[in-house]
């Protein structure tokens, strides 16, 4: 177990790695610089500038200043934000992306397991019929939508409630996180519905639990004890990708909803150049969804057995 | 002496609603398990043997299955009519029932000792941990080395005829009064069949327990049954002592299958006879014999109308018109038994 997980935080680093070299080269390719859209630039201010942020040495040299800081964990200052490093940045806005990302994926799994398995109880009858039309909404109807959508309603049902029962946007009291959390998780717990129902179905028709059922157990412990796990499996491999998904969407999401996540600073910084930033947050969120997808792996072993010995 | 009976099944029929129609799987089937002793059912696939054993268990879906006459008595409960409260609470209590595959008929993700222990919790009420140490002796007692040990492992780490073990203490955690066994050796590798069949057996003495052995594997029938029951296209077309069917052979049907048997002779004289054709569309069963097409013998009579029990012995029967006193006499069919 051990040698498994050093080996996997390995592949992880070299993961990290490439993704770091690879963005770096990327952006130096755009073309323009962080200082273009700066005031007042006279050829002196800006060749002083260069020599500042070591913009005027070859890309490689800039290349190997950067991955030295980087090993070091420093990921630099911000060009375009005075003084503010890009390890203050992700110390001060990760956590709120991370709640939201928490609550999101929470939401979208157990809505995913619970709604997957009352569908595959009901099949083909109405609450199967229903669900499954939703699910084919929540699946193809991108987040800024759902998330916009949901603001509309949320106007709408406060006036006709005459108070406010969930606020509409901002960020700090745990109202604030639900809407944003449904709209960031609902494509995902749509997803997972659909893979719980055919789990479900899948480990239904087993032999396994026809064996339970000649047991003479009671259908909830069969249901609990046998069908529950079980079909859980399928769902825990796709919760590293989930994880991508649920992170990548919170940058709109969080603009919708105007949350002071990290989300805001990436689109900003790719805006502007910042090259710093863009580096910082890439290698950070590389990192952190490499990260998770062993974690999951991890996890994946806890649940099934199988997998544990086979490594 | 009156025979004592475990399970009487009489004219039980079954039938399922599929988009293609109505499939009669079932067509009015009897018979009859002594106490302590071993009926073999035999047929081909889709004959109706595992749909007969799933009926008495109260196993089948419904809808889209549907008991449409019979009685099934075991010990004079009659399991047809049983709330389903009920038959869960003879599940693995009263029957025991193994299955196929090993391999597949244990919940994977869960530890051995424990699945056994389940069967100990919900029938007779015990601790999780009384259930457990009973589990471990059960294991012990079906000959797993290191039961101990064994208990707390997961199915992938047993192997095929190990795990038929495991799940033979699981069926018999409750000592039930009848286990059915439904094809429980055809998936495992014949030495461990042997050792199998005979842990069966020892354990079926230990306990005075009746067993149902559903199988295509004439051999094992040959060793372990004392009754057997032909099935064809959802009825018994010949039953009796295993004796009876194997040197008496009445049913053209039987004959065949003994004639698709492998002998082991030294001389490699014996062929192999093949069973032409294939067996009836359930969802418009003949009329008639439903062996007719298949039959060497079949005369005028078997496409008009079906023939009824013949008996034999006092223990044999057969449901052909070649037994009926009526019947021409037919040579042929006496050779076949050479």
């Amino acid at each position: 177990m051990k040698k498994y997980i050093f080996s996997r935080v390995v592949q992880g680093i070299l993961t990290v790695f490439f993704i770091a070299t690879a963005t770096f080269f990327a952006m130096h390719l755009v073309p323009g610089d962080p200082l273009m859209d700066a005031k007042a630039m006279t050829p002196e201010i800006r060749a002083n500038l260069e020599a500042k942020y070591g913009l005027d040495q070859p890309v490689l040299v800039q290349y190997s200043t950067f991955m030295k800081n980087m090993l070091l964990g420093d990921f630099g200052i911000s060009f375009t934000q005075k003084n503010r490093s890009v390890n203050d940045i992700i110390s001060e806005h990760f956590p709120v992306s991370a709640v939201l990302g928490v609550l999101a994926i929470l939401y979208a799994a157990l809505g995913g397991i619970l709604w997957g398995a009352l569908t595959a109880k009901y099949r083909n009858k109405w609450p199967d019929h229903v669900i499954m039309v939703l699910v084919i909404l929540g699946i193809s109807v991108p987040n800024f939508v759902v998330a916009a959508v949901s603001q509309w309603a949320t106007v709408n049902l406060n006036e006709l409630a005459g108070t406010s029962i969930l606020p509409v946007a901002g960020w700090g009291e745990f109202s604030n996180m639900i809407l944003p959390a449904m709209a960031l998780g609902l494509s995902t717990m749509a997803y997972l519905t659909r893979l719980m129902r055919n789990s479900m179905l899948d480990v239904g028709n087993s032999d396994y639990i026809r064996t339970a059922k000649a047991k003479g157990l009671k259908a909830s412990r069969i249901f609990v004890q046998h069908e529950l796990r079980n079909s859980v499996l399928p769902l825990i491999t796709i919760l590293g990708p989930a994880i991508a998904a649920i992170t990548t969407g919170g940058f709109v999401v969080e603009k919708i909803f105007a949350i002071p996540g990290l989300g805001r600073y990436f689109v900003q910084a790719v805006q502007q150049l910042d090259y710093t930033v863009i580096m910082g947050l890439t290698v950070f969120y590389g990192a952190f969804l490499v990260f998770m997808v062993i974690a999951v792996d991890v996890i994946y072993g806890l649940i099934d057995p199988r997998i544990r010995l086979a490594k | 002496m009156a025979k004592d009976i475990v399970l009487d099944v009489k004219d039980l029929k079954v039938e399922f609603d599929t988009y293609g129609g109505v499939v009669k799987a079932v067509r009015g089937v009897d018979f009859q398990v002594e106490r302590g002793k071993t009926l073999g059912i035999v047929g081909e696939s889709g004959c109706g043997k595992s749909v007969t054993m799933q009926s008495i268990m109260g196993l089948i879906p419904m809808p889209p299955g549907r008991i449409t006459s019979g009685t099934a008595k075991l010990d004079g409960l009659e399991l047809l009519k049983v709330s389903p409260e009920k038959a869960r609470s003879i599940r693995g209590k009263e029957i025991g029932m193994i299955f196929q595959d090993p391999m597949s008929s244990m919940n994977p993700t869960m530890k051995i000792g424990k699945q056994i222990a389940e069967t100990l919790i919900v029938h007779r009420g015990y601790s999780e941990e009384k259930a457990l140490n009973e589990a471990k002796r059960l294991l012990d007692r079906t000959k797993i080395p290191e039961a101990h040990k064994r208990a707390s492992q997961f199915p992938f780490e047993f192997s095929g005829g190990m795990l038929q073990r495991a799940i033979i203490a699981m069926a018999l955690a409750c000592k039930p009064k009848l286990l059915i066994a439904d094809e429980p050796t055809t998936a495992l590798d014949v030495t461990i069949q042997e050792q199998i069949l005979d842990l069966l057996k020892e354990l079926q003495t230990e306990d005075n327990m009746s067993i149902i052995m559903i199988t295509h594997d004439l051999g094992v029938v040959a060793r372990m049954a004392d009754q057997v029951s032909v099935m064809y296209a959802g009825q018994v077309i010949e039953s009796g002592s295993v004796d009876e069917i194997f040197y008496k052979s009445s049913h053209p049907y039987t004959i065949g299958l003994r004639q698709a048997m492998p002998v082991n002779d030294e001389q490699n004289s014996t062929k192999l006879i093949p069973i032409e054709g294939s067996p009836p569309d359930l969802f418009s069963p003949p009329k008639a014999c439903a062996y007719y097409a298949r039959c060497p013998y079949a005369m005028e009579v078997c496409n008009k109308q079906d023939p009824s029990y013949t008996m034999i012995g006092e223990t044999h029967r057969a449901k052909c018109w070649m037994q009926d006193a009526r019947a021409p006499k037919n040579d042929d069919l006496h050779q076949a038994h050479l």
